[in-house]
């Protein structure tokens, strides 16, 4: 039996955070070096140097935050109107049947279209303008909210509800606090899905025309032949996207305090 | 009060309580008349409480016995207003139970407790939903959380709690709107034998510092003599109450007493009955069918 530093699980472990750390720079040498050596062609498939160069000219010319705070506006504000909306009616389909009965079949007859679909539509009524962009990230988070809020009023104790009942707890406060926190844990998982599905919605949203924004720039540069700059691009959309979940990870982890 | 008139040095004896006594109904804080309620199931429907009728007098202790599935509960709910007769009525204070009432507090086998909220707040939550202010709401929280000796937690989630301290708070928590009626569903039926005794001691000493009349659910008719003015024993399926019976032990009492030889000769007297009861209502059901 092994003991102290021999020990072959201990090593093993260490070798792994080792490769762990390792894996990234790995990755962007590798990529640099069959850029660099002509076995690709360097236009199409630019080295990371490049890359680099051209997202710093991004934000040197000044174009950058502009385009950032374009899609970050697009993508929260249409998280903020979809995700409210869908909550509340959630609530109101989750606790009332008639309601259900009214609104659910609608719901789920248009939940399943992708929301990219649409995107010709919503030209034709909106043009290029912002408002339509909004449209589509609202209807992305709002099916998703919705139908995890629905299916959370559902789930709430119906013990709560008739303890709540008993203490004379008026209606309002019934909805807005027993069964809304009852179905939060629920909640907050269909939110955290409706963050990612409100990126998608923005790429298509802004590819479909848009005159600044993270993916907008990303298509300028593609028609430019810039490739170091869409990869910059894309880059700078998955740190966006993956700061975004990763912030709401923390927050809905906050969100259900009593756990 | 039949029962009053017994006092701990005659021999203890079952004496026949009738679920509605003739003489002082005028006055009774519960009045149940010929109800029944009927449930609608897969296989036609179900009459879970077929025309019962029984009075509880202000202040009284009274126990609803039964097998599971006798309809005790839904009676209980009835009278919580949570369901609605299929005929007849309930009446509590005068007044037809046609919703929840504030007046009537419930106490359910699962505590209930809104997990997002400390004890305190818990127990504040009747009193606030009623339009007491923020600062009175608390403070008549703090006097019950002081009653259940819990001072402690106050400030402590439910999960954080044992289920005999959950159910202390559910209990605080009914009785934080000063309810004239407090329903008890099987409160102590999901805590272990120890916890239950405890229970059970706190809630008689509880019983002599409110004044609320007292309807008890339960299966275990040791529970039911220690707590009861009165009992009440009924049949299942159709549910229906077969006796009434007086409990004639002295106040205050305590788990004690579940050892003493005249309670045992109640209990005996009352398990007969359950028995003999029992046969005759179950002949009379193979009779019918």
């Amino acid at each position: 039996m092994s003991t102290g530093r021999h020990d072959p699980a201990n090593a093993a472990r260490r070798l792994s955070v080792l490769v762990g750390v390792l894996s990234v720079p790995a990755f962007v040498g590798l990529w640099e070096l069959v850029a660099r050596s002509r076995i690709v062609n360097a236009v199409l498939f630019p080295p990371p140097s490049t890359v680099a160069v051209a997202v710093l000219d991004w934000i040197n010319s000044g174009q950058f935050f502009g385009d950032l705070s374009a899609s970050l506006f697009r993508v929260t504000a249409g998280f903020a109107i979809g995700a409210s909306a869908g909550i509340m009616f959630g609530i109101l389909t989750g606790q009332f049947r008639l309601i259900s009965s009214l609104l659910s079949p609608l719901f789920h007859i248009l939940r399943p279209i992708p929301p990219i679909a649409f995107v010709p539509i919503v030209i034709l009524w909106f043009g290029l303008s912002e408002a339509g962009k909004l449209f589509l990230v609202v209807w992305g988070v709002f099916f998703t909210v919705w139908l995890a809020t629905h299916i959370g009023v559902q789930k709430v104790d119906r013990g709560l509800i008739r303890a709540a009942l008993m203490l004379g707890t008026p209606r309002r406060q019934m909805l807005s606090e027993i069964v809304f926190l009852g179905a939060l844990p629920y909640i907050v998982v269909g939110l955290r899905t409706a963050v990612s599905i409100s990126f998608y919605t923005l790429v298509a949203a802004e590819l479909a025309g848009a005159f600044s924004g993270i993916v907008y720039r990303i298509e300028i540069a593609q028609q430019n032949m810039q490739t170091g700059q869409v990869m910059g691009g894309l880059a700078a959309l998955g740190l966006l996207s993956f700061v975004a979940d990763r912030s709401f990870a923390a927050i809905s982890e906050r969100a259900v305090w009593w756990r | 009060m039949m029962h009053n008139s017994l006092r701990p040095t005659q021999p203890l004896r079952l004496v026949d309580a009738p679920p509605s006594p003739s003489s002082a109904t005028a006055q009774a804080t519960i009045r149940v008349e010929d109800l029944s309620i009927v449930f609608d199931a897969a296989r036609g429907t179900v009459i879970a409480v077929d025309r019962v009728s029984l009075d509880v007098m202000p202040g009284e202790f009274v126990s609803l016995v039964g097998p599971s599935g006798c309809g005790k509960s839904t009676l209980l709910n009835a009278m919580a207003g949570l369901e609605r007769p299929f005929e007849g009525r309930v009446t509590v204070a005068g007044g037809p139970m046609l919703g929840p009432r504030p007046d009537v507090g419930m106490v359910f086998q699962q505590p209930h407790l809104f997990p997002w909220k400390s004890v305190r707040r818990n127990i504040a939550h009747g009193p606030r939903a009623l339009g007491k202010s923020k600062a009175e709401a608390l403070r008549m929280a703090d006097d019950l959380i002081e009653m259940i000796g819990l001072t402690r937690f106050a400030n402590a989630y439910p999960h954080t709690l044992s289920g005999g301290m959950q159910q202390r708070v559910a209990i605080a928590r009914a009785l934080a709107n000063q309810p004239r009626v407090l329903l008890m569903d099987e409160p102590f039926g999901a805590l272990d034998a120890q916890t239950r005794a405890v229970m059970q001691d706190n809630l008689l000493e509880l019983r002599d510092r409110i004044h609320a009349t007292i309807v008890f659910v339960t299966h275990d008719i040791d529970e039911a003599i220690l707590l009861s003015d009165r009992v009440l024993i009924m049949s299942a399926g159709p549910g229906r109450i077969l006796r009434g019976l007086s409990v004639g032990l002295p106040r205050p009492r305590s788990s004690a007493i579940l050892t003493d030889p005249a309670y045992l000769a109640l209990k005996r007297d009352c398990l007969d009955l359950i028995r003999t009861e029992g046969r005759k209502a179950f002949a009379q059901m193979e009779a019918v069918t």
